[in-house]
């Protein structure tokens, strides 16, 4: 009767002088995998985006998140006059990133994505273009 | 027939079938780069290698292969997949892997093919090529670096179009598809090449990038531009229509559109289309409320209804849907009281309304358009047939060139048309047509080859008895012989089609011309028969429609050119104006102007704010054909449906629900607005569309039955008299443009923008013009000053200009005669 009792308490006792699991957050971040889906990222060659308005990702994407307007630019090339990902549609699957047939479209590691207000979730061009 | 097996399976087909369309037949598909059913085959690709039984050892193209009786066809085995793998492999050597940024990709026959036959690998490698690619014009993209040399864009130029910009240049890996001397392409921009491309070679400049082929919504309709009723699928997007898409199996015409139906589709989404109602305030238009804006009209019209209805008066232009028309019928006639309603400024659809009516006793063309191929002898008046309904054309070019159809021109210049293979033009003095058609009737009577028990023989033999031959050969400027060869011939022929366009630019293509044409099918009995009669071709979308609706007056109402009248004197003084141009459109354009000035209450319901809706008391938007379902009837009598693709275009309303709220707040009725409803009741009100149900039309729509009375008619003939010194002036629509719709179409604005004046090389060397040197016209009613078009089909003394465009427009100068006289200066 007593020992179970004991033993319970043991388990309770050991988990006292152990490395606690729970991290301080946001004071402790955490360690993010390297193949973490997080915020999504534009990559950039040449100082221009890589990406060639293909439309695959929009194409792919099962919760139709992501809104491409290509143009064309002087030389008569196609490039993503618009590209946005609305955040709050966005299950971060990864489809978009596997469907780019350039390599232009991959994911960070930032998953702190919390903001105020609805518009402040849809990122533009200018906020997924990679950061150097 | 012949019978044989493929993949196990009998097949029994017409002895000039190939292998491939047996396979076809039975469901077998053979797949193909560089066939296409509306071509001669070329048998180029090699992809529809088969194995016949009969001819083992080597592979045999399906599509250049005729059938021959107990062959044994095998189209699917390792030996032919290694095959087709091997074709695909050496034309991906070549052929850039850019398909993310290729508008082909998705609708790409290399890259369906690829995928089905899993090219994962090349067993070759080399460099790709580098030609440059042509951004030169504005509609055309042609990009030689992935070419597959299929040769269809060469051959559906040549052969359907019959134009040529494309043949195959230089010899060996340096061949490429190029245009004469290797210049600009310079050519219809019709845009078939496009079409017809298997690969991204030939891309649409306007659909650029816009969005991908599987992105699109793909919705069948029928263009609104001229009267032949081409079928277009449009291409739709976030309600937007943004490209118009290729389908072979659509319609007579197998998909094949103008440069107008295939690039004119932007006024749809136009930034300029009208949003909201506007109102007249202190002298300027201003957006006002729907509640507000009609029940001001509705007001109006009940105050002018109470004191005299005849003092309203309605131009309506014949692009509505039937339904639509048969509301605007029922509200002017019924509900507001007035017959003063009338389409095209009266004269452009008399040939129907009054011509054919008598003499045939209906008022469609007694004739289809899948006459022109079948026929043996094709009598085209004005080689502007081709301009007005280009796709027409396209029938008539393949008509020549495949059936052998004699085609005769009898016009006042040469044309597309009058080049043709064996194509005998008669050119006639500007507003000589209806003498020339008299002489070629007294012809065929004078040598006894008329039919004289038909009615009204008598009297037309007694009112010919004075026309001379000689000297109609005079006065119109065709010799006797050529006049008599072509009568003969014409009442010789076993089958003879005339065909007559009509519409606002051609004022002499009234009652007396088609009447004059009715006679000789009369007289010779071509009527009533395949391949023979007259197709009187209507210029708007729905011009046959308007003429079975009666959108005319038809109890001693005003017809058009009495409103434009009335409202100047004062006799009309509300004026309902649903999507006619009148300022820009109608001759006359100061009298035009002075008459709408003068009237007291204009309403105009339109897509645009034209010229005319600017001078408007109340302006009403209506909706597209894109955003409203209902039927269109095309030249040859051929019921179709419009369905709907888009979204209203701002608070945009459908011309039926506008007419509709105006029934309902004058007379307190209630009608429907379904199309299928509405089609309920013209198909039991309205001649001929008897029996005709909306919802079992089908995607070939339904060409409603006619039963003629023909009788003949008698019609005086009288030559323009040419004025000493001065140019005769005729106006007609240019190949790019339908109406004043198309002035909203990015398309044909790109390649024809503005009003031009053509005229012959010796006329033009006689003044000292230069193509391109700015010209002054002058008549009687006004003067203009114009760029100049230099060209060889003009004769001596004859000028020409289109009449659609806005600025500078020729109905300025042109006051509606067959011919306006003007004087020319540097």
């Amino acid at each position: 009767m007593i020992a179970p009792l004991i033993n319970g308490l043991m388990i309770t006792l050991k988990h006292l002088f152990k490395k606690p699991i729970t991290l301080q957050y946001p004071e402790e971040k955490p360690a993010v995998a390297p193949n973490f889906r997080g915020l999504h990222t534009l990559k950039v060659s040449h100082n221009n985006a890589k990406c060639v308005a293909c439309y695959l990702c929009p194409t792919v994407c099962p919760a139709k998140c992501i809104t491409v307007e290509a143009g064309e630019d002087a030389n008569h090339d196609k490039f993503a006059a618009k590209y946005e990902i609305d955040m709050l549609r966005c299950i971060f699957c990864g489809y978009c990133v596997e469907a780019c047939p350039v390599d232009a479209l991959g994911m960070t590691q930032t998953f702190e994505l919390a903001n105020y207000t609805r518009a402040d979730f849809v990122f533009t061009k200018e906020r997924l273009l990679e950061k150097r | 027939m012949v019978n044989l097996t493929i993949d196990d399976k009998q097949v029994s087909v017409a002895p000039e079938a190939t292998i491939y369309d047996a396979a076809k037949a039975v469901g077998i598909r053979i797949p193909i780069l560089c066939h296409d059913k509306k071509l001669h085959p070329f048998g180029g690709c090699r992809m529809c290698l088969v194995e016949v039984e009969q001819m083992k050892g080597r592979l045999i193209p399906a599509c250049t292969t005729p059938v021959s009786e107990g062959m044994i066809v095998r189209t699917m085995t390792d030996e032919i997949v290694k095959a087709r793998k091997l074709v695909l492999e050496l034309l991906l050597l070549k052929h850039p892997l850019d398909c993310p940024v290729c508008d082909a990709a998705g609708d790409c026959d290399l890259q369906n093919l690829t995928f089905e036959y899993k090219v994962e690998k090349n067993h070759f490698t080399d460099e790709k090529f580098r030609w440059e690619i042509d951004y030169e014009n504005p509609l055309i993209e042609r990009d030689q670096n992935r070419c597959i040399h299929c040769g269809k864009c060469s051959r559906i130029c040549d052969e359907i179009v019959s134009f040529g910009a494309y043949s195959f240049v230089n010899r060996g890996i340096e061949a490429k598809i190029g245009t004469p001397f290797d210049e600009k392409l310079d050519c219809e921009y019709c845009g078939s090449c496009i079409s017809v491309c298997p690969v991204g070679a030939l891309l649409a400049r306007p659909f650029k990038f816009k969005a991908r082929w599987w992105a699109l919504n793909k919705v069948k309709s029928v263009c609104s531009y001229c009267g032949t009723g081409c079928q277009l699928t449009l291409g739709v997007k976030d309600d937007k229509v943004l490209t118009t898409v290729y389908d072979e199996d659509q319609g007579f015409h197998n998909g094949q559109l103008c440069n107008r139906g295939r690039f004119g589709y932007q006024f749809i989404n136009s930034e300029k289309r009208l949003k909201t109602p506007l109102i007249r305030k202190n002298g300027s238009l201003v957006p006002a409320s729907w509640e507000e804006a009609l029940s001001l009209v509705t007001a109006k019209i009940s105050e002018q209804k109470s004191v005299d209805a005849s003092t309203v008066a309605a131009l309506v232009t014949p692009r509505l849907t039937n339904e639509e028309l048969l509301l605007t019928k029922k509200f002017f006639n019924g509900v507001v009281g007035t017959d003063s309603i009338d389409h095209s400024a009266g004269y452009a659809h008399a040939a129907l309304t009054e011509g054919l009516k008598e003499s045939f006793g209906i008022t469609a063309s007694p004739s289809e358009i899948t006459d022109i191929q079948k026929t043996n002898l094709l009598l085209v008046v004005k080689s502007d047939a081709y301009e007005t309904h280009p796709v027409i054309g396209f029938e008539i070019n393949l008509g020549v060139k495949r059936k052998g159809v004699d085609l005769r021109i009898v016009s006042d210049k040469s044309g597309k048309l009058t080049k043709l293979p064996d194509a005998k033009k008669y050119i006639h003095k500007p507003g000589a047509e209806l003498l020339l058609v008299n002489a070629l009737a007294k012809t065929i009577i004078d040598a006894g080859l008329a039919d004289t028990a038909a009615a009204g023989f008598e009297e037309l033999k007694s009112a010919l008895a004075t026309v001379s031959i000689a000297q109609a050969a005079a006065s119109t400027g065709v010799s006797a012989e050529l006049i008599s060869s072509l009568a003969i011939d014409y009442a010789k022929a076993e089958k003879a089609l005339i065909l007559l366009p009509i519409g606002l630019g051609y004022p002499g293509h009234g009652k007396d011309l088609a009447q004059a044409l009715a006679n000789l099918a009369i007289l010779t009995g071509k009527i009533g028969k395949e391949g023979c009669g007259i197709l009187v071709m209507g210029e708007k979308n729905n011009s046959q429609g308007a003429a079975d609706l009666g959108i005319y007056p038809s109890a001693g109402g005003r017809n058009a050119g009495a409103i434009i009248d009335g409202c100047a004197s004062g006799a009309v003084k509300l004026l309902y104006i649903v999507g006619e141009n009148p300022v820009v459109s109608y001759p006359d354009r100061a009298k035009t102007e002075k008459a709408l000035d003068a009237v007291p209450f204009l309403v105009v319901q339109d897509l645009f704010l034209t010229e005319t809706a600017q001078m408007a008391d109340v302006v009403l938007p209506a909706k597209s054909f894109a955003e409203k379902c209902g039927t269109f009837t095309s030249v040859g009598r051929n019921v179709q449906r419009i369905r709907k693709a888009i979204k209203a275009v701002g608070q945009s309303r459908s011309d039926k629900e506008i007419f509709a709220e105006l029934i309902a707040g004058i007379s307190g009725a209630k009608v429907v607005t379904d199309a299928a409803e509405l089609f309920k009741e013209i198909a039991a009100t309205t001649q001929g569309y008897a029996g005709l149900e909306f919802d079992k039309l089908t995607d070939a729509g339904c060409v409603y039955p006619v039963a003629l009375s023909p009788r003949l008619v008698p019609v005086n003939a009288a030559v323009p008299a040419a004025e000493e010194g001065k140019f005769a002036l005729l106006t007609g629509s240019a190949l790019y443009h339908c109406g004043t719709l198309s002035l909203f179409g990015e398309g044909p604005m790109l390649v024809c923008p503005e009003q031009y004046l053509e005229l012959g090389r010796s006329d033009a060397a006689k003044l000292g013009i230069k193509d391109g040197d700015t010209v002054k016209v002058k008549s009687a009613a006004g003067e203009l000053t114009l760029a100049a078009k230099v060209t060889v089909r003009m004769p001596e003394g004859v000028v020409f200009a289109p009449y659609h465009f806005e600025a500078a427009s020729i109905n300025r100068v042109a006051i509606g005669a067959p011919v306006t006289y003007v004087s020319i200066s540097k």
